[in-house]
């Protein structure tokens, strides 16, 4: 079993990965894309490192030859991925920790996370995690705690023709029983200082009631998507503004990484990584089952700025061999 | 207030004695803010706006609009506010401001014009996104105070110019005849400017250097009954009283021109402004750069001003209007005679398009630079000397091309390097399209950037969605860390372009093509053990002339998609930028409804202020389509305006507004709509 923790650095100024195209209001191509043009990149600068690589003396000639690609463009795995045997984590690509850390104090930032639990991946195991996702994330920045994490569960969405048929279509989404006691563990995360303010996403005005009246901490915020309508069900504004919950706005999909689109990502086709084989071919590349498990989604943000200094993706998967 | 320090203003040949006087102080004072400040550090996004106002005087029963001349007294009146002053508002020109407030009023300024207002926020605005909501009903505020401090028939309204400046007759309440010994107009009265003696001044000081009036020519709009060639036919060829009334005689004014003659007709007009205060100064160089190429883009998308002097103009903005009444270069200054008295020939006015890159940006391309910009070499070396670096140096030796216009004899007798008066009489009289402020002195406030060409809106709606909408695309440059450049030369270009009757939908605007950024190669590969080689174009490197594209103002605004490139529209970059930061669904529905207003101009779907006017203007029973804006047509634009902003004051939509025509292409079903329609349109 190989776990794959997938990362897309620091987008922000990372080009047109991050525009929203016209029109579009739930996607995941921000995410997609991102990951694509970073596993390009990485390809691209670590086998210029290869190419280039003669300069510390060792003088190994054609080095670079036995990981080049037979047949192409790619270079081999190897060299722009990163496999830490001790945990049996394959880095895709490998993460470079140096460049994500933080320019101003960690005062100035407001730190957002936002975790989405996959549909495949089963819940019993989210208390790990969150524990990767926050690791990674602070790892990267270089904090020991962030301000927000919102949690996004599976199943869970606020979509509609309209705002207010949303908020029905809501009441019986998700499953009440995973996410209580996936919130417990965020809880006893916040309490321990690392998390300063718990959120949900998408929950409807009555799965917000129930969710409310059984947690000890309660959200301080819940995100959902409003499409074009702009009118917030007054029932979920009144809900809200009693138990002090903001309501913010976003642009995600719940499924924001199905299995399907990871093995394209991953795979040997034309847009993909070359990380994954193909199902009947013989060519290179792991093999096995791949479940997506989690995405978790970070901003840094300068307050008193308004500047986005630092976003991006980390996201974990599980290949289990046949 | 340095505004009204009153002193000894020197008469022309005197201040020329001067000018170089002043210059080497103003550097002095220069380099010590520069030295201060050059380490400023970590300043909190702060910004401002400024909003203008004509006031008129109408009523019912009265035939004629009028511009009103009491700006004086309108500015007492609120200085005398004590209510208006214990919560932190007032006129700080007048009067002593409890800045300590934690949400003082607005405050109000004197303006060139003295029928003119401007009023800014109590304080500047932050970016918290809930406070961009503010905005709007501060604005709508500031208008409510400044009405209740004018006649019951006096208005604050904001129309860019008075349709009717300067025509045969009367104008302005009181009436004064024109040609006075200060302007020297045919057309309008000294008093048509603000009695301190810095405007009037100013004014004159202008005329003097220059050796003559200044000309403002506008190109008439040829209706179907208007005459070609078409003569001004409010041009006196045959006046005698002041040498500068050969003027007319000599070609002044040409056929097919409006023209005008004075200052008033340039800085009459009223602008809406935004400073934006940054991080330090390398930020704010970097936002001085980037927001310049915008510039030309926001002029024609705001234009609102087709009419001068009682007629219909071929062109949609102020700006040219606003540079040729200020324009102090002399013949050989403009390249009509050989240089023997003066030192350059200069190709711009005082008041023009930026003619520097300042940023300290590696993207910032030699090709982009102005092959024709003036500086004073020896400026420049003292600022290089003082340890200033050559791009920045470069920008304040070319202001410093310009001599002083209105200097006091009392300022001349002891260079105080705790102020900065001198600089800024430079500085200040250099009205380009973005200005870098650097911190003014013995102040907290950092470095900061003004942008500059924006026409004002009629309603405080549009005005605050403009506003905010120029914040939103500052973070999100900074943020995404966009590269907007292009050739000065092309953005020069874009501001003439700007002009064109309806150019909004009619003209291309070079843009550039691809604004991010090349991602840098992970620092694993520069810190590794070889040699760092990129492995793909990391600056750009081909010719600059590939980097851009002729685009239409929708292009740019919304997005285009063509086999040239793919310009992701300035509205998305900025919905983009709002997707990814916390902001509450109300504000976000909000903020949408300004982005749409804008997107909405931008594709056609509204007109501009500038289309409205000239619809109204074609379809008043009083216009012969002969171009001529006459009183009752002005009247009834007037009495429109007004109405409309009367409707905004109340807040309920502008139902009931009947007599408007075309409201709805105007302002389409925004702010609770016309009526019929519903206000469901917000967020669409």
């Amino acid at each position: 079993m190989t776990r794959i923790v997938l990362s897309t650095g620091n987008i922000i100024s990372g080009g047109p990965s991050i525009i929203r195209k016209p029109g579009t209001y739930r996607s995941n191509l921000e995410f997609t894309n991102s990951l694509r043009s970073n596993f390009l990149a990485a390809q691209q600068d670590y086998a210029a490192e290869l190419q280039n690589g003669n300069g510390n003396g060792n003088g190994v000639s054609g080095y670079h030859d036995q990981y080049a690609q037979p047949n192409g463009s790619r270079p081999a795995t190897e060299v722009w991925t990163e496999m830490d045997t001790a945990t049996s984590t394959l880095y895709v690509p490998r993460v470079d920790w140096s460049s994500g850390s933080l320019q101003e104090d960690r005062e100035q930032y407001e730190i957002t996370l936002k975790l989405f639990f996959l549909p495949t991946a089963p819940a019993n195991e989210r208390a790990a995690y969150i524990k990767t996702a926050l690791q990674l994330v602070t790892k990267e920045l270089g904090v020991r705690s962030v301000d927000l994490l919102i949690a996004s569960f599976p199943g869970v969405s606020f979509e509609g023709d309209c705002e207010w048929e949303a908020d029905k279509l809501n009441a019986n989404m998700g499953n009440d029983e995973e996410e209580l006691t996936t919130w417990r563990e965020l809880e006893a995360l916040q309490s321990e200082g690392k998390i300063r303010k718990l959120g949900i996403a998408e929950f409807g005005t009555e799965k917000l009631a129930r969710f409310i009246k059984q947690v000890k901490t309660r959200p301080a915020v819940n995100q959902i998507n409003v499409k074009n309508c702009c009118n917030v069900p007054p029932p979920l504004t009144k809900l809200a503004k009693e138990e002090r919950i903001e309501l913010l706005t976003h642009g995600d999909c719940t499924d924001i990484l199905p299995s399907g689109t990871l093995r394209e990502l991953l795979g040997q086709g034309l847009q993909g990584a070359g990380v994954l084989a193909d199902g009947e071919s013989t060519g290179g590349g792991l093999r096995g089952n791949l479940i997506p498990e989690w995405v978790v989604k970070y901003t840094a943000f300068v307050k008193d700025r308004g500047v986005i200094e630092n976003k991006g993706y980390f996201a974990g998967a599980e290949l289990v061999e046949h | 207030m340095g505004l009204l320090a009153l002193g000894t203003a020197l008469d022309w040949p005197d201040a020329q004695q001067h000018a170089s006087k002043v210059r080497e102080w103003g550097i002095k004072q220069l380099l010590e803010i520069w030295n201060k400040a050059k380490h400023k550090e970590r300043d909190a996004m702060l910004w401002g706006d400024e909003i203008e106002y004509l006031v008129v005087t109408y009523s019912k029963d009265d035939p004629k609009v009028l511009l009103s001349l009491r700006q004086a007294d309108i500015l007492t009146a609120l200085a005398a506010d004590e209510e208006l002053a214990q919560k932190g508002g007032g006129v700080p020109a007048l009067q002593d401001l409890d800045a300590s407030q934690s949400n003082p009023l607005p405050v109000f300024h004197p303006e060139f014009g003295r029928f003119m207002l401007e009023a800014t926020p109590g304080k500047p605005w932050g970016i918290g996104f809930k406070e961009l909501l503010e905005v709007e009903p501060d604005m709508k505020l500031r208008r409510k105070i400044a009405k209740e401090h004018m006649k019951t028939n006096e208005y604050p309204i904001t129309l860019t110019t008075f349709p009717r400046l300067g025509v045969p007759g009367v104008f302005t309440d009181p009436y004064y005849p024109p040609s006075g010994s200060k302007l020297r107009s045919q057309f309008v009265p000294d008093e048509i400017a603000n009695p301190h003696i810095r405007f009037p001044t100013l004014a004159a000081n202008i005329r003097w250097r220059r050796g003559r009036k200044v000309q403002v020519n506008v190109p008439v709009f040829h209706d179907k009954n208007t005459a070609s060639p078409w003569k001004d036919p409010t041009v006196n060829y045959d006046m005698h009283k002041w040498p500068e009334d050969a003027d007319a005689r000599n070609g002044a004014a040409p056929d097919n021109f409006i023209h005008m003659d004075a200052m008033a007709f340039g800085m009459g007009s009223c602008c809406l402004q935004i400073t934006f205060q940054a991080k330090n100064i390398t930020e704010g160089r970097k936002m001085y750069d980037q927001l310049s190429p915008i510039g030309p883009i926001m002029l024609a998308l705001t234009a609102a001003t087709p009419i001068y002097k009682g007629f219909l103009a071929d062109t949609d903005v102020r700006w040219n209007q606003i540079s040729t009444a200020v324009d102090d270069r002399t013949e050989e200054e403009l390249g009509e005679k050989p240089l023997k008295n003066n030192r350059w020939r200069i190709p711009k006015s005082r008041y023009a398009s930026n003619s520097t890159y300042i940023s300290t940006d590696n993207r910032l391309r030699p090709e982009y630079m102005d092959l024709n910009l003036i500086i004073d070499e020896s400026i420049k070396g003292q600022l290089m000397e003082g340890g200033m670096d050559e791009r920045l140096a470069t920008h304040f030796a070319h202001l410093f091309i310009r001599d002083p216009i209105v200097i006091f004899a009392e300022d001349l007798e002891e260079l105080d390097m705790s102020k900065t008066d001198h600089f800024e009489n430079i500085q200040s009289t250099n009205w380009q399209h973005m200005r870098f402020k650097p911190p003014p002195a013995g102040s907290d406030i950092g470095w900061r950037v003004e942008f500059r060409p924006m026409e004002i809106q009629m309603t405080d709606f549009e005005n605050a969605a403009f506003a905010v909408f120029m914040v939103l695309i500052t973070r999100a440059i900074l943020s995404f860390d966009l590269n907007f450049y292009i050739p000065i030369a092309k953005v020069d270009e874009n501001m003439e372009t700007a002009h064109t009757r309806d150019a909004v939908l009619e003209q291309k605007f070079y843009f550039r093509k691809n604004p991010f950024p090349t991602r840098p190669p992970r620092s694993a590969v520069a810190s590794g053990t070889s040699t760092p080689l990129m492995s793909r174009p990391a600056s750009p490197s081909g010719p600059v002339e590939d980097e851009y594209a002729l685009m239409t103002i929708n292009e740019v605004i919304n997005g285009s998609q063509t086999e040239d490139h793919d310009f992701p529209g300035l509205i998305p970059i900025v919905e983009s930028y709002l997707d990814s930061v916390n902001v509450d669904v109300q504000t976000r529905c909000e903020l949408a409804t300004y982005l749409d207003l804008i997107r909405r101009r931008a594709s056609g779907e509204l007109w501009t202020a500038a289309k409205w006017i000239r619809q109204f203007v074609a379809k008043h029973p009083a216009y012969k389509a002969d171009s001529v804006v006459d009183d009752e047509i002005n009247k009834s634009l007037v009495g429109a305006v007004i109405d409309i902003s009367e409707k905004e004051q109340v807040g309920k939509g502008w139902k009931g507004l009947d007599g408007v025509p075309d409201l709805e292409r105007l302002l389409g079903q925004f702010r609770g709509g016309c009526g019929g329609g519903g206000g469901k349109e917000a967020g669409e």
